[in-house]
């Protein structure tokens, strides 16, 4: 023991306040940067101006000479906003502890090659050759990442849930918060019993294995609430052990990673209408970054692909209401449950719990609240318009720019998982394990796919009209 | 600034919370999530039992964290 007293850091001893928290997570600089950019933009609206030149994105293109037109007309107002970007997530990742002078320049290279990514995107035959944005930022950055390597001075620039909480926030002002009203009971509804049945299922295969509880749960609540976030929410509230909390992060990304490739597939093979599979998508991924990244995808279907009904944001906006809405929110409270059964019915350990219902709100994801609060202002301000008037001011002028700035803020996201993810570093799972949450998986998806097109199909096919 | 209440893992040398650690101690978990984010508190590394726990856990094992003695010190 006297050698892990030695081994062990001494970091400051800070006793902080309660208000710490607002500049210490980076779910509350996803909620400054977000909100702060919407903020912008209605005052430059109300003004009679407007935020969409500094919101720039790539335009359709068919030849390389385009691209180049493009960039020599706009190169100011990339260099711009790659500027504003790197102010907004530096101040951030400063704050969060993060060296200043080691995130800049990778966010460099995240900015060119996510701008290089979302150039192709807009290429006239992209949709053509299957070179959807997310995936190609996350292939090539799997590609890259476990092929080549990624150098350690990049790694302080790929900030996965920095960057897609901050496109969250900013989703929320392109959805009615009267939309949410109608659709989120819905999606708290379906998402309800898709979670409890996969926990259990999971949970269930666990301990029949012969695995312990406390892995048994960090497995599920990974599994059927939030994934990766999920894991480390329960494994910490009932104190599992640091290799089964591994296990249980290795198993959520692997899983959550084939997911993004394979769920859009086979709703397209099943000309699925975009609502219907963002729906699916929303109900069945593990991670809100990869399920974006899957969901934006298929709504990149609708207009290109013969048979996608539906309008292409609708995916995105039935993956965010049944995965943020439906189980994000409800981490808190799977988190206190697990410790309150951990403390008081399985069987001990070395470190004694304290199950506290202050957890709820400790662990909440707080970026959601950035979401709501960004819908609320977005409705009241395009409120009183007629369908005229928003189509040929609001629409280009404020929401179209904060949609791009949202496009911005994921491509960065897709980018950073595919760099990030490196299968070799992950820990061994072993073979219970890995069937225990196979068999949630396949569950997962299985019911996810009834509730989403048979149950609740009607309701998520209206949403994408 | 206030005398702490009882030992906690929060003020334990063998405790190690800070995001940077735990992102390294977990491979993997900054691809798809993060030590940043809210949902994972204050919980953090117990070097001595090997298990990831919440800071206001405790046990028997308590050593009073370096920097805990000095910030004490200070106050008297």
């Amino acid at each position: 023991m006297a050698e892990i007293a030695q081994a062990a850091p001494a970091r400051p001893f800070v006793r902080r306040s309660p208000w710490s928290e607002l500049f210490r997570k980076e779910d509350w600089w996803a909620i400054w940067i977000g909100l702060g950019l919407i903020a912008v933009a209605v005052a430059l609206f109300a003004g009679g101006s407007s935020i969409k030149w500094l919101a720039v994105a790539p335009q359709k293109w068919s030849h390389l000479t385009d691209v180049t037109q493009q960039l020599k007309a706009h190169g100011l107002q990339y260099a711009a906003l790659f500027v504003l970007w790197a102010v907004a997530f530096g101040i951030g990742a400063a704050a969060l502890g993060i060296k200043i002078t080691r995130f800049l320049p990778a966010f460099l290279l995240v900015y060119l090659a996510a701008g290089s990514i979302y150039f192709l995107g807009q290429w006239d035959q992209a949709a053509h050759y299957n070179l959807e944005p997310p995936l190609v930022a996350l292939g090539l950055g799997l590609l890259l990442s476990n092929t080549l390597g990624v150098p350690r001075w990049l790694e302080p620039g790929l900030r996965v849930e920095f960057y897609i909480k901050t496109g969250i926030v900013l989703l929320g002002a392109g959805l009615p918060l009267t939309l949410i009203a109608w659709a989120g009971p819905v999606a708290i509804v379906q998402a309800a019993i898709v979670s409890l049945a996969t926990f259990g299922v999971i949970y269930a295969a666990a301990v029949r294995l012969g695995l312990d509880r406390r892995l048994a749960a960090t497995l599920g609540t990974g599994g059927a609430v939030c994934g990766v976030s999920g894991a480390i929410a329960v494994g910490g509230a009932v104190g599992a052990k640091k290799e089964e909390v591994s296990v249980a992060i290795s198993l959520v990304v692997v899983w959550a990673i084939v997911m993004i490739f394979v769920l859009p597939l086979i709703a397209r093979a099943l000309n699925l209408s975009t609502g219907v599979a963002g729906a699916w998508i929303g109900t069945s991924e593990f991670a809100d970054a990869a399920g974006l990244a899957a969901a934006q995808t298929y709504g990149g279907y609708a207009g290109n692909v013969p048979g996608i009904a539906g309008s292409p944001d609708a995916a995105v906006s039935a993956f965010t209401l049944m995965k943020v809405i439906g189980r994000d929110v409800w981490i808190g409270v799977w988190a206190f449950v697990l410790s309150l059964i951990a403390t008081t019915r399985w069987e001990r350990t070395g470190v004694q719990s304290k199950a506290s219902a202050a957890e709820i709100w400790n662990r909440f994801p707080k970026f959601v609240l950035g979401f709501l609060v960004a819908s609320a202002v977005m409705t009241l301000v395009t409120r009183g318009f007629d369908y005229a008037v928003y189509k040929k001011e609001v629409l280009p002028t404020l929401v179209a720019p904060l949609q791009a700035f949202r496009t911005w803020a994921f491509t960065f996201a897709f980018l950073s998982i595919g760099l990030s993810t490196r299968i070799r570093e992950f820990a061994s799972i072993g073979a219970r394990p890995l069937v225990a949450f196979t068999i949630g998986v396949v569950v997962n998806v299985i019911l996810g796919f009834v509730l989403s097109t048979q149950v609740f199909g009607g309701f998520w096919n209206r949403l994408g009209q | 600034m206030k005398r702490p209440d009882s030992p906690s893992c929060r003020q334990c040398r063998y405790f190690q919370n800070a995001a940077s650690d735990v992102e390294a101690a977990l491979p993997g978990l900054s691809a798809l999530s993060s030590a940043y984010a809210a949902v994972r508190g204050s919980d953090g590394i117990c070097a001595v039992h090997a298990r990831y726990v919440a800071a206001s856990a405790h046990c028997p094992d308590f050593a009073i964290s370096v920097s805990l003695v000095r910030s004490q010190a200070a106050l008297a």
